[in-house]
């Protein structure tokens, strides 16, 4: 914010100050507006340090339940062996130095007609917009058997944290010869490349630290991102520490049984002290309470402004979203934080917003130093998200090495720029 | 809305409310300088910076080019019709005026 008003702007001011008793007051509340964002993950910071810097005088909030993020993204490197969880946290210090109110509280309910978000019995916080990124929530006991309790058992870890932690430990006191399990939902879900990568990671650390064990991967669907450049890098890499079976081959889990650590799909019974359970998700429950989720679960959106499109003055991106094409990304998120912002500021002033252009890049590992990518490129207008034909895609198949070093490389760079914008 | 009414309305308020208006730009109302925050090319570029904001790496700095040296590459991505990095993926997305607009804005001094 410039410290003073200049000496010219001052004066036009004075001049006009006689007809001011006659302007309707909405003016003052636009540019005092109060911008309220729910979830401070890679979505919610972002539209956050964005919306403070395009509206400066406007009151900008941050309510989160964790005074420390922790990234997913790059978390299944943690899972299998190469990285540090601490790598994986971000504090909202840098979006507390730029003006934005930080409120460290679960946010438990939203009334969309009084415009206000009950933080708990002492905290209710008002809005003008509000931007919901709230994340996922499982959908606890829709794979019967697997519920919170059950998550401290076979860890889903697709919440990154302790979950994290403890799908880690459970490789490390693996005793060689015995087999990793997990499954895999249909979709969608957050992340839709990232159960094959986590795949990958746990197959490098069985194939070096425990090369009797395999892992067994249950997947409840046939197809899936990246599946040729995953399936090919198996077979170079883990033919014998990584078995995919999909839904036409008994892969769909019916139900778990955390107190005796077992599977079962329609035909098979399966056994093992180390189980991720990558359950079905759904948008996080705040987004219900706010009233903009729809029968799927998820948010639909107007793309152009991720406004709701079931309420009012309430916008809604990152993971709860309904975007498709765009995926359920880190990337997507925070492209959608600026688009979302930018759109809010505009409204706020009373500007249009119009048509762009949105990309998605995700990378995957599929060994600690070689990763493949997807990309897509969004048309945004006429109400919905469209890829752009002949635009995006996946990496090339059958590449020299040095191709798939390259993109290790650019997944590490990009996670250090993206956590930058972010989180500062 | 109109660059007047908003003036007039942070007039009506006083001191107080001349302070808020503060982040307004220089030389302008704050619908100004939201108006060139949020332009077509600002809002195209967007799609860039959570990869090209940082210190030259693996992905390259914008700091390496010029409006017209950017202009070239993301054409090049674009024509090479047997390019698969990221890049030309991407670059096969934006028509020329948009490759235009984002080169200028992401050069901008």
């Amino acid at each position: 914010m410039s410290p003073a008003l200049p000496r010219r702007n001052l004066l036009k001011l004075g001049l006009v100050g006689a007809g001011a008793a006659l302007l309707p007051m909405p003016a003052m509340a636009r540019t005092q507006a109060r911008i309220v964002i729910v979830g401070g993950g890679f979505g919610g910071a972002t539209a956050a340090r964005r919306v403070k810097a395009l509206l400066p005088s406007a009151q900008v909030t941050l309510i989160e339940a964790n005074p420390v993020f922790t990234a997913c993204p790059f978390s299944n490197l943690v899972i299998g062996g190469q990285r540090a969880l601490a790598e994986q946290e971000f504090s909202y210090s840098a979006l507390i130095e730029s003006g934005i109110k930080l409120v460290t509280a679960q946010a438990r309910d939203i009334d969309p007609i009084a415009r206000t978000i009950d933080c708990g019995p002492d905290l209710s916080v008002e809005y003008d917009k509000l931007i919901l990124s709230p994340g996922i929530d499982l959908r606890w006991s829709a794979l019967e058997g697997y519920n919170e309790s059950a998550a401290d058992v076979m860890p889903h870890a697709w919440k990154a944290g302790s979950q994290t932690t403890l799908l880690r430990q459970r490789l490390e006191t693996l005793r060689d010869g015995e087999t990793v399990l997990m499954s895999v939902p249909t979709a969608p879900y957050r992340c839709p490349p990232g159960p094959y990568e986590r795949a990958s990671l746990i197959a490098h650390h069985l194939k070096t630290r425990k090369p009797r064990s395999k892992l067994i991967v249950l997947d409840s669907k046939d197809q899936f991102s990246k599946q040729a450049l995953f399936q090919e890098a198996w077979a170079e890499h883990y033919p014998d520490h990584l078995e995919w079976r999909g839904a036409r081959d008994d892969g769909t889990v019916s139900r778990v049984d955390a107190s005796s650590d077992t599977l079962e799909t329609d035909f098979e019974r399966f056994q093992s002290p180390a189980i991720n359970i990558i359950p079905p998700q759904k948008a996080a429950f705040i987004a219900d309470r706010a009233g903009v989720t729809d029968a799927t679960g998820w948010c639909p959106i107007d793309p152009l402004t991720f406004a709701s499109t079931l309420q009012p003055d309430i916008h809604v991106i990152g993971d709860a979203t309904i975007a498709a094409p765009m995926p359920k990304s880190a990337f997507s998120a925070n492209l959608q934080g600026k688009v979302c912002a930018m759109a809010v500021a505009r409204t706020l002033s009373g500007l249009e917003t119009f048509p762009t252009v949105l990309a998605n890049t995700c990378y995957s590992y599929t060994t600690p130093d070689e990763a493949i990518s997807i990309a897509g490129v969004y048309r945004n207008a006429n109400g919905k998200l469209q890829s752009i034909n002949g635009a995006g895609g996946v990496s090339p198949l059958a590449a020299d090495k040095g191709i798939r070093q390259a993109e290790a490389a650019q997944a590490a760079h990009w996670f250090d720029t993206i956590t930058a914008e972010a989180f500062g | 809305m109109p660059k007047t009414s908003l003036r007039i309305a942070c007039a009506s308020l006083g001191g107080l409310a001349l302070a808020a208006c503060g982040g307004s730009s220089s030389d302008g109302s704050l619908s100004d300088a939201v108006t060139a925050q949020t332009s077509a090319a600002a809002t195209l570029v967007v799609a860039c910076t959570g990869c090209h904001s940082g210190e030259s790496g693996a992905i390259a700095s914008l700091d390496l080019y010029d409006a017209d040296l950017l202009r070239e590459t993301m054409a090049r991505y674009k024509s090479e019709v047997d390019g698969t990095t990221v890049m030309h993926r991407i670059a096969r997305g934006y028509t020329d005026e948009e490759i235009d607009l984002i080169s200028a804005e992401l050069t901008k001094p």
